[in-house]
């Protein structure tokens, strides 16, 4: 149908201008043919198709623009595109050549209203006229705002958006990748702001274009080569990827859909940083954070130096005061064992102990001294009747039973006696066990370690507790068990044989004795033995 | 613990770590201080960090094989204003 409308349209109204050259493509066109065919009026096929060719051609010389709706879209694996523009009445077939699809912003789709702009021409071997499409711009909005509005809702779809996939930044990096025109403000401007802030980061620059033809595809691929080689550069914490201002067109690159998707696959924290405050990019919406410009980029991606420096002088300050309180802790408890006993006086246990012996000494005499106070009384009431009824052998007998219990008595005697002092040994043992002497020891020990890892006002501290110390060592040194003779005890020996003199009835009179004092021993003479306490 | 370089922001995590430890005083005296002294080494170790007073700035250029090199970054005058 299209066909007959058009060669209608031809023969009837352009055709007649067209003499001149119309012979010249007869005659070239149909060599065949012959001029009889033609001067009889009839043509072929081929001549018919040629002047109507050369008809529109000569028509529209011209590049014309046609709006319409797209329909039967279709982009060939070849990458030419196919499409029929349509209005309520009327269809144009259109074609648009691979060179001139590949350089589309947005994506054509049946329903979109555009106008394209090409020439028109006869493709011969269908006979159908087409349009040769080279300018496709969508009506109504401009091209690159509906690339925009298109790759933002098949993004968003996508989830490249999301919260979620937003990655954190570091709160104190060490290496940086910027992402730029090596020439660029964007780039002084990130510079100088780092180096004002935080200068001890280490800035690398990845040197690429930022606008026109490929560089959208390099900045994608310096996004993918950093991610790939992060490691073997010691580590990146975070990239800013961006520009200074331009119009729409400068900034495109950071609308392509390969600088989107690169942002979106990196390990690294993204910072974009495209043009200013208003102007928001594809690639603003994919990064982690977007920045409004590349000096706020900078800022978000380091410190304060001076803010830092603070945070770190705090952390010190409480370290320390959390040690100064617990070492002054540590004192408080030392003073409190110094306290305690025995520690507060070593002697109160000691002298106790001496008592006790004291007082069981003292029982020990008194019950003894009854006992033989008894046996005396028993042999005083005995001894008239075994005289009396005493014979020789009797006598004999009871003396030696006497001889036998006086023995015993004795041995007895002597054994609790040992007993008490082994138990006044044992006590004193003890008591070195609990040892005042070593516990001060293990605590000064203790004292002088912390002393030597603590500033000087806690030093000084400890050397005055350490000081306590020492002088409540002395004081249990000077009241030791081995001072008992200083004390006024002495030991009296038999001057022969060194026997100790435990007991009066071990003397005869006049018998010379050894008496060991603390400091040394003198001599002297057993004289008015009496037992009368014992023995009354 | 291992001597391997801590970065600044791990160094003072762990500081934090020794605060709470001494202040919580789960560890005795002697530790604190052991601590102590480990938290001011890392004080010290991150303000080391901090000092390099000169910004590092090199360029990275991308090798055939598709690694990275660094090389020497000239630096722009700065005569623009944005």
């Amino acid at each position: 149908m299209n066909g007959s409308q058009a060669a209608q349209f031809l023969l009837f109204t352009p055709l007649p201008q067209m003499k001149p050259e119309n012979t010249k493509v007869e005659l070239s066109n149909s060599p065949k043919n012959g001029s009889a065919s033609a001067a009889s009026g009839i043509l072929t096929v081929s001549q018919l198709t040629a002047r109507i060719k050369h008809a529109i051609q000569s028509a529209f010389p011209a590049a014309v623009h046609v709006v319409g709706e797209i329909s039967n879209f279709k982009r060939h694996s070849s990458g030419h595109i196919y499409l029929t523009l349509k209005d309520q009445t009327s269809e144009l077939a259109g074609v648009m050549w691979r060179s001139e699809a590949a350089k589309l912003k947005f994506a054509p789709n049946d329903g979109l209203e555009v106008v394209a702009s090409g020439t028109v021409e006869v493709f011969e071997r269908t006979g159908r006229y087409q349009l040769y499409i080279r300018k496709l711009e969508p009506r109504g909005v401009g091209a690159l705002d509906l690339a925009f509005r298109q790759l933002r809702e098949k993004l968003q779809k996508e989830g490249y958006f999301d919260p979620r996939h937003k990655k954190p930044l570091p709160t104190f990096p060490q290496r940086i990748v910027l992402v730029t025109s090596p020439t660029g403000a964007a780039l002084a401007d990130i510079l100088r702001t780092i180096e004002r802030r935080y200068p001890c980061v280490h800035v690398l620059v990845y040197p690429v274009r930022v606008q026109g033809d490929g560089a959208a595809a390099e900045i994608a691929a310096a996004i993918r080569t950093v991610n790939a080689n992060a490691e073997q550069l010691g580590g990146i914490d975070v990239m800013i990827v961006g520009r200074g201002g331009g119009s729409l067109e400068d900034l495109w690159a950071f609308n392509e859909e390969t600088v989107a998707r690169a942002i979106f696959a990196s390990r690294i924290p993204i910072i974009s940083a495209v043009g200013h405050e208003v102007d928001v990019t594809i690639a603003d919406l994919v990064a982690d954070v977007r920045a409004a410009t590349p000096t706020a980029a900078a800022e978000l991606a380091v410190p304060v130096m001076d803010e830092v420096l603070d945070r770190l002088r705090s952390e010190e300050l409480r370290v320390w005061r959390a040690v100064r309180a617990k070492v002054e802790l540590g004192g408080t408890r030392i003073n409190g064992v110094l306290k305690r006993e025995p520690l507060r006086d070593g002697m109160a246990l000691v002298r106790r102990r001496e008592q006790l012996v004291d007082e069981w000494n003292s029982r020990a005499h008194q019950s003894l001294a009854r006992r033989f106070h008894a046996a005396r009384r028993v042999l005083d009431a005995v001894e008239p009747v075994v005289r009396r009824i005493a014979p020789h052998a009797y006598l004999l007998r009871t003396g030696v039973l006497l001889g036998d219990a006086d023995h015993a008595l004795r041995w007895a005697i002597s054994r609790r006696l040992t007993g008490y002092k082994t138990l006044v040994a044992d006590h004193h043992g003890r008591l070195d066990r609990v040892s005042p002497a070593n516990r001060v020891q293990r605590l000064a020990e203790q004292v002088a370690r912390l002393g030597a890892s603590l500033p000087a006002a806690l030093t000084q501290r400890m050397t005055l507790l350490n000081q306590r110390l020492s002088s409540q060592e002395a004081l249990l040194a000077a009241v030791s068990h081995q001072n008992v003779l200083a004390r006024g005890f002495s030991i009296t020996r038999l001057k022969k044989g060194r026997k100790i003199v435990r007991s009066v009835a071990e003397l005869t009179d006049r018998q010379r004795l050894v008496t060991q004092v603390s400091d040394g021993e003198f001599e002297s003479e057993a004289r008015n033995i009496e037992q009368m306490d014992l023995f009354e | 613990m291992t001597r391997k370089k801590l970065t600044f922001e791990e160094a003072l995590k762990q500081l934090e770590t020794i605060a709470e430890q001494i202040e919580r005083g789960t560890i005795g005296l002697e530790e604190s201080i052991d601590r102590y002294e480990e938290g001011m080494a890392l004080v010290k170790q991150c303000r080391d960090i901090l000092s390099k007073a000169e910004m590092k700035i090199q360029q990275l250029q991308q090798r055939a094989d598709g690694t990275l090199e660094t090389t020497n970054f000239k630096r722009p005058k700065e005569a623009r204003v944005e």
